[in-house]
């Protein structure tokens, strides 16, 4: 018992130091790309820390079930997100990249299927 | 008409509006003949520039003009500005002193000689169960003991829905094209037929779904109830619009889908619990009994009340989505 | 469970003023989001379970992807400067 509960709050603390460098890190980068995956990797790693935290507390009940559900509901969802705002700045920002190498990948792509 | 419209200009309230926005035109009798405005003066300036010569008099009053407007201008806006803002800081400060009063008049939290804890309350959790078979005592409380509450608040949901429809809705066959280039530009930066997202809402969308699902049909066993997973299964359909566009949820989903589940479903409950109106809503329980507390199948109406309630909210949220995104469900 | 309790209310508060004050429209609707969020964990403090599923969904969910629409409509997320001109020469 005592040992499950120390091992469930080191992993809370270890979510949670996770969360607080993506925090710091959305206020200190300037650039949407490296605050995006800065928040992805606090989404996914923190809340995979916290979960196993949360699974070692309850132990093998029907509530850590449901845990692991959130867990792969936010896994999901978080990357997607991500992924949007990314797409979003890529179609925005036009000095993301440039024509000649836009033009590159598509004749490589092309090279490829063919 | 015109003597009305005189009367408007000559009254007080317009005479306090004017000298608010600062348009007071105390020299317009002064100044010895008529000023219209400024523009329409301008304008005669220009055209009327080789015929009219300029006379003294106006010389004079185009001084005038100038400065009694400045004046009048400064002044105006100057009052205009301090008074706004000390009424607007007034009628806050006011605002606040008496919700702190209120809130410091409030008896304690969670003291038990307050005067909500009375027989009402001792009543529907003592014997909450037995009547109503809920285990969940709030959802035995909302849509059992006062069920035309949330009547009420499910009819305000409709016509909500029903004013959008109002105002946002779009004939079916548009020929203007100011409506149809928005239309198309209203997708601007967004993924058409984006292939991850797609994939990520054929695995998300059905367990979303079956989420809000379980939430309604466990209202009475466990916290939720009709508006939290109609308000789920909602956004689980605005999800689905999302990631495969309105082609595929017209399959669905029209008009005619939206207006049928949610009527039915208004009408059952309006016909199952209006009686409470005339009875208050101690008597006539409902025919079907309580069933054994804790099962699916038990509280008597309040399994059926809590699908209507989330058959109302969720065609309502996909309804403000669609409506706003397109102008037609 | 003081402290925190009094932490959240403090940061409702700041949300609050802030979503009323700022002035970029998108800004105020992701700080009414995260209030919202708050609120629902206020809500679950109070011993309120179902009020905080609802808070969830509908605040922090629905009302904010209509907010993000009806901007979108309005295109006041596209022009941000334009758009903080027109309020400027608006105001005077």
């Amino acid at each position: 018992m005592i040992v499950r509960e120390i091992l469930a709050a080191l992993f809370f603390i270890l979510g949670t130091a996770v969360y607080i460098t993506a925090t710091i890190g959305i206020f200190k980068f300037k650039y949407v790309l490296n605050r995006m995956h800065v928040a992805a990797i606090g989404d996914t790693l923190g809340l995979l820390l916290i979960t196993i935290g949360g699974v070692c507390y309850f132990g093998l009940a029907f509530v850590s079930l449901k845990i692991v559900l959130v867990l792969l509901f936010l896994w999901f969802s978080s990357p997607v997100a991500s992924h949007f705002i990314a797409n979003l700045e890529y179609i925005i920002n036009p000095d993301l990249v440039s024509k000649e190498y836009k033009e590159e990948t598509i004749d490589e792509l092309r090279k490829e299927e063919e | 008409m015109s003597k009305i419209r005189r009367d408007y200009e000559n009254s007080l309230w317009r005479k306090l509006v004017r000298f608010v926005y600062g348009e007071n035109d105390s020299f317009h009798e002064k100044a010895g003949y008529d000023i219209e405005h400024p523009e329409t003066e301008k304008r005669k300036e220009e055209t009327f520039f080789e015929e009219v010569d300029y006379t003294k008099k106006k010389k004079e009053s185009d001084k005038f003009f100038a400065k009694y407007s400045a004046i009048a201008e400064k002044r105006g806006e100057k009052v205009y500005n301090h008074f706004y803002k000390f009424l607007a800081a007034i009628t806050c400060f006011s605002i606040i002193m008496i919700l702190l009063v209120t809130v410091a008049k409030l008896p304690s939290f969670g003291n038990p000689d307050n005067p909500v804890n009375n027989e009402v309350s001792e009543r529907y959790i003592e014997q909450g169960l037995e009547e109503t078979g809920a285990v969940n005592i709030v959802a035995g409380m909302i849509l059992d003991y006062r069920a035309f509450d949330t009547l009420g608040e499910s009819h305000v949901l409709f016509i909500a829905c029903v004013c959008v429809m109002i105002l946002l809705r779009l004939d079916k066959e548009t020929n203007d094209p100011e409506k149809l280039k928005a239309l198309e530009n209203d997708r601007d930066f967004e993924p058409k037929n984006e292939a991850i997202l797609q994939h990520a809402a054929k695995i998300l969308v059905p367990v979303i779904i079956l989420f809000g699902i379980y939430i309604v049909l466990n209202g009475h066993i466990s916290p939720g109830g009709g508006f939290a997973g109609g308000a789920i299964i909602g956004s689980g359909l605005i999800l689905y619009l999302n990631a495969f566009g309105f082609k595929k949820t017209e399959m669905f989903f029209t008009t005619k889908t939206f207006s049928v589940v949610s009527v039915s479903s208004l009408l059952f409950y309006s016909l199952s619990k209006t009686y409470s109106f005339f009875t208050g809503a101690n008597d006539l329980h409902s025919i079907i009994g309580p069933g054994t507390p804790g099962a699916i199948l038990s509280a008597g109406l309040i399994l059926p009340l809590n699908i209507a309630v989330g058959a109302v909210v969720a065609c309502t949220m996909y309804g403000f989505y669609a409506l706003f995104r397109k102008g037609g469900i | 469970m003081e402290i925190l309790y009094a932490i959240l209310l403090v940061f409702l508060i700041v949300c609050a003023t802030f979503a009323c004050l700022h002035k970029n429209f998108l800004t105020s609707v992701i700080i009414f989001m995260s209030y919202s969020v708050v609120m629902a964990i206020v809500w679950m403090l109070l011993e309120s379970p179902d009020l905080a599923i609802t808070e969830a969904a509908v605040g922090a969910g629905v009302t904010s992807i209509l907010f993000f629409v009806t901007l979108k409509k309005i295109h006041a997320m596209d022009q941000e400067k334009n758009c903080d001109e027109e309020t400027d020469t608006s105001e005077i």
